[in-house]
């Protein structure tokens, strides 16, 4: 049998059918992207609050954490 | 009164039973006897111990001992090719070790070639630790699959589905797969060195699709009796693509192509990801369903990870399972490495054929690239093309290295993965074109 011949079949077939998977596949892509972006459009993330202290701590609040921060540190010293 | 009698009856009728099922498992040619121990001197218990040492094993091979499968091995096999084992399994253990070559598939499967050639013991039987874990799962095409859903939940497809024409480079790249099968068909046509079967030129040439279970799968199912050798040689160059494909980036492309910086990739949504494993697997279903094994794990793999609501599933794919299947993957691999199995020419011709499918595939990906970038309204660097072959993500690696060493500064890393993760799907389904031609 003449089995390079059959190969070069082989290899016709072969790279015909993966580049039209893949080329298929990327025009899907193009499509879904399209319509995704315009009937699902990704929802604009509100601004996240800035990690941090809250603005609207009371004063007697801000003491109190005052007094608890001093408290570990005084902790960790001994 | 009734009762009693039927009880009695009914162990009566048991006690018979067993009786005549004693007498009928009890015949004495079935079972082989085993001698009786006779008094032994302390000679002949030293020399008789000495009989059941490697040692002697070594140094005086008999005709006729058999290996694990109950199959012959010569004197050679018996003695110099083991110690040859030995040598090919230290030089594994070296590039996985002080190279840090893929270790994580290298260290397994050379320890398992180590525990396959170790004499008397037959632990590539049936009934050995070897063939066990063999028969379990490589056998029968699983550990494969399962390792493909592991990938499928580590692969993110962003940059795929950012920029979606660089797929076309993964699909180039197969032609380390179907060039070199024409290759190993010339090999075995037009000289005496091997004699291939097509289904064995097949299953060698899938080594070009740089993706070790792939090449199990169909080495399983088109070429078992040389798996041994298609998934060393496939596991070895995937550990050696940092060594392979810079050579040959480097001469088919200009510094100024190399230098070329790529444009920033746009955000990709969440939706678009979720559905893209969904489209690939109908698409499959559609074209090819003999890749439907492969693809469906990787695709299942992906979508659990994409779905964001089972992330203790992705996670166990992607962690344990496919650390645990990759153990016994490498060491029922290493058990092909038996010296009677091992040393013979075919190896010699797969190894010279994967490295010709691995070259053959770099190169395909970076002249596609190239001329993409010649009809592109957006500049491609050509090197990215080498990512082609799957190899994930040690292929898109180099590229990026490469690249930097061109343009310090000029990151890569992320155009790479797309033509990447694109070349695990091209593969599969090269695989499943094999697959459907061998039917």
């Amino acid at each position: 049998m003449d089995i390079v011949g059959e190969s070069i079949k082989f290899m016709v077939l072969g790279m015909l059918v993966v580049f039209t998977f893949l080329y298929v596949l990327v025009v899907l892509m193009g499509v879904q992207a399209k319509i995704i972006n315009k009937f699902f459009p990704e929802k604009k993330q509100p601004a996240a609050p800035v990690s941090g202290v809250t603005p609207d701590i009371s004063e007697d609040e801000s003491r109190r954490i005052a007094a608890i921060i001093a408290a570990i540190s005084e902790f960790r010293k001994n | 009164m009734k009762i009693k009698h039927l009880f009695f009856s009914i162990l009566i009728a048991f006690a018979a039973s067993v009786s005549s099922l004693q007498a009928s498992g009890g015949t004495p040619a079935e079972q082989p006897q085993k001698d009786a121990y006779v008094e032994k001197s302390m000679n002949e218990l030293a020399s008789s111990f000495y009989n059941t040492t490697g040692l002697k094993a070594f140094i005086s091979p008999k005709e006729g001992v058999k290996n694990g499968q109950g199959e012959e091995m010569t004197p050679f096999a018996q003695s110099w090719g083991r110690l040859i084992m030995f040598m090919i399994i230290f030089l594994l253990f070296y590039l996985a070790i002080a190279k840090g070559f893929e270790p994580l598939l290298l260290l397994p499967i050379a320890f398992g070639g180590l525990l396959a050639n170790i004499p008397i013991a037959n632990m590539t039987g049936d009934h050995g630790m070897l063939g066990i874990i063999y028969n379990m799962g490589i056998a029968n095409e699983f550990f494969p699959l399962l390792i493909f859903m592991g990938v499928g939940a580590m692969t993110d497809f962003g940059p795929l589905l950012a920029n979606p024409k660089t797929a076309l480079l993964g699909g180039a790249a197969q032609f380390g797969i179907f060039g070199s099968l024409v290759g190993a068909a010339a090999l075995s046509q037009y000289t005496g060195f091997v004699d291939f079967s097509l289904e064995q030129c097949s299953a060698i040439s899938i080594i070009g699709g740089a993706d070790g279970p792939t090449s199990i799968f169909i080495a399983s199912k088109l070429a078992p009796e040389l798996m041994g050798a298609i998934a060393v040689a496939a596991y070895s160059y995937m550990a050696l693509v940092p060594v392979i494909q810079p050579p040959i980036m480097k001469a088919l492309t200009t510094v100024e192509e190399r230098r070329i910086v790529m444009n920033t990739t746009r955000k990709v949504q969440k939706l678009e990801k979720l559905i893209f494993p969904l489209l690939v697997l109908v698409m499959t279903l559609l074209v090819l369903p003999d890749a439907a094994p492969l693809i469906g794990a990787f695709t299942f793999g992906n979508f659990a990870k994409e779905s964001g609501v089972v992330d203790r599933l992705s996670n166990e794919m992607q962690n344990s399972l496919i650390n645990i299947v990759t153990i016994f993957l490498g060491l029922g691999v290493g058990s092909k490495l038996a010296s009677d199995k091992f040393l013979v020419m075919e190896t010699l011709g797969i190894m010279i054929i994967g490295l010709l499918a691995f070259a053959a595939g770099t190169a395909a990906g970076v002249l596609m690239a190239k001329l993409m970038n010649k009809f592109s309204k957006e500049p491609i660097n050509p090197l990215i093309g080498a990512a082609g072959v799957s190899a994930v993500p040690m292929a898109a690696r180099v590229v990026s290295k490469v690249g930097a060493e061109a343009r310090p500064g000029n990151i890569l890393l992320m155009h790479a993965m797309g033509p990447n993760v694109a070349g695990v799907i091209g593969s599969a389904v090269a695989a499943g074109v094999m697959l459907a031609i061998f039917k």
